[in-house]
């Protein structure tokens, strides 16, 4: 009885597709929590790495989540997400130094300098007057780092890896664009300068 | 050339018996090994996210929990509203994200604590308050314990559950309950 109405149930296609996908379900969630996943990136903190005021969209972004959770492979420089330690929301911040730096902070933090604890990470947005950064809360646990951001998918004439600043063509023709790159640059150069990396971990 | 004729016809082999192979007949055993991924990672969510027995070893625990051979049921259903003073929290090291560790919760955003009342790593009579998301933890056994003494106040994001109950060794078959007493409570 309860078989035959098992198989009037599944012969019925849209009900065998849901059964189907709801049987797969937990090879997908894993999938996503412990391999790659892809989420939308919201707020300004980044700029101009992301959501840059010219896009009209919110950058679509590949959150590598397997070399964090596997291998901890991170370094300074790279973008990455962390749970934030006030409220566990994912914060989409660049790491900027690791433990043993020395970094000079930025106004918010009441020390001009810290040291980074073993087991710590400083973090920073690349814009940082709309970032709430480790200059609000200080240097965070590696283990809040969640997973790194590795590839734009969308706004589609932004496709590609995350990539670092690169220089301009000096010969090129200078416009808003070349100065903008520019600019660029120059901000990584910049933070670069605020840390002293720890001589151990070069 | 005798070399590149040899590998030409490895390959002409191999591909001529994988074409041999029909899909009819391998196609229930791709099934049958992607059922099993499945069934892994469904138990694996379950582990993660609603809980299981886990071993526990390590002396900062002591005594409410041995140094070695004890199994303790841990729940993860937890969320930072359920979270109570006397509660054995489980949680991501700060000190070491590889290392999962399991302290008493001491103290909830807002409370002021006593970093250390025995005075080992600052004097006794500075106090903190904790800030918003963050919890103190602290082991029940402070001369062998790291906890938030040496590292400050535990944000939530780092807690995974909570111990329940130890289910082995079976004569020492216990629920954990608050032993937490409030000073200025009536008796």
């Amino acid at each position: 009885m309860l078989r035959t109405r098992w198989r009037e149930m599944t012969s019925r296609p849209a009900l065998k597709w849901t059964f189907s996908t709801l049987f797969w379900l937990p090879m997908g969630i894993c999938f996503t929590e412990l391999l790659y996943t892809v989420k939308s990136v919201t707020g300004r903190s980044m700029q101009p790495t992301l959501n840059p005021d010219s896009s009209v969209w919110h950058d679509i972004v590949l959150f590598d989540r397997w070399s964090v959770k596997a291998s901890r492979d991170y370094n300074r420089g790279d973008v990455v997400a962390i749970k934030s330690p006030y409220d566990s929301k994912l914060l989409v911040k660049r790491i900027v130094a690791l433990q043993g730096d020395k970094v000079k902070t930025l106004p918010p933090y009441p020390d001009p300098e810290v040291k980074i604890p073993e087991g710590y990470a400083w973090v920073e947005g690349d814009e940082p007057f709309k970032s709430e950064d480790s200059n609000h809360f200080g240097p965070i646990p590696l283990a809040l780092i969640d997973s790194k951001l590795t590839f734009i998918v969308w706004p589609w004439n932004r496709i590609g890896p995350l990539r670092k600043p690169t220089l301009p063509n000096p010969k090129a023709q200078r416009g808003p664009a070349w100065r903008a790159q520019k600019a660029e640059v120059e901000r990584e150069e910049r933070r670069r300068a605020r840390v002293q990396v720890a001589s151990s971990s070069t | 050339m005798v070399w590149l004729h040899n590998v030409q016809r490895i390959v002409r082999d191999a591909t001529q018996q994988f074409s041999n192979v029909e899909w009819k007949t391998v196609r229930p055993k791709v099934v049958t090994a992607l059922k099993v991924v499945n069934f892994v990672c469904a138990w694996h969510l379950f582990v993660e996210h609603v809980g299981w027995i886990r071993y526990v070893d390590g002396p900062s625990m002591v005594p409410t929990m041995n140094v070695t051979g004890e199994w303790i049921v841990e729940n993860r259903m937890i969320s930072p509203k359920n979270l109570a003073r006397g509660d054995l929290i489980t949680f991501v090291s700060p000190l070491d994200p590889s290392r999962f560790v399991c302290k008493r919760l001491i103290g909830l955003p807002g409370d002021v604590i006593c970093v250390d009342p025995m005075g080992k790593y600052v004097p006794s009579t500075e106090h903190v308050v904790i800030p918003k998301g963050h919890i103190w933890l602290s082991g029940d056994n402070a001369n062998a314990s790291r906890d938030s003494r040496e590292y400050g106040p535990v944000p939530m994001a780092l807690v995974r559950g909570k111990f329940v109950a130890r289910v082995w060794p079976l004569d020492k078959l216990t629920i954990f309950r608050s032993n937490f007493r409030y000073i200025d409570e009536d008796p």
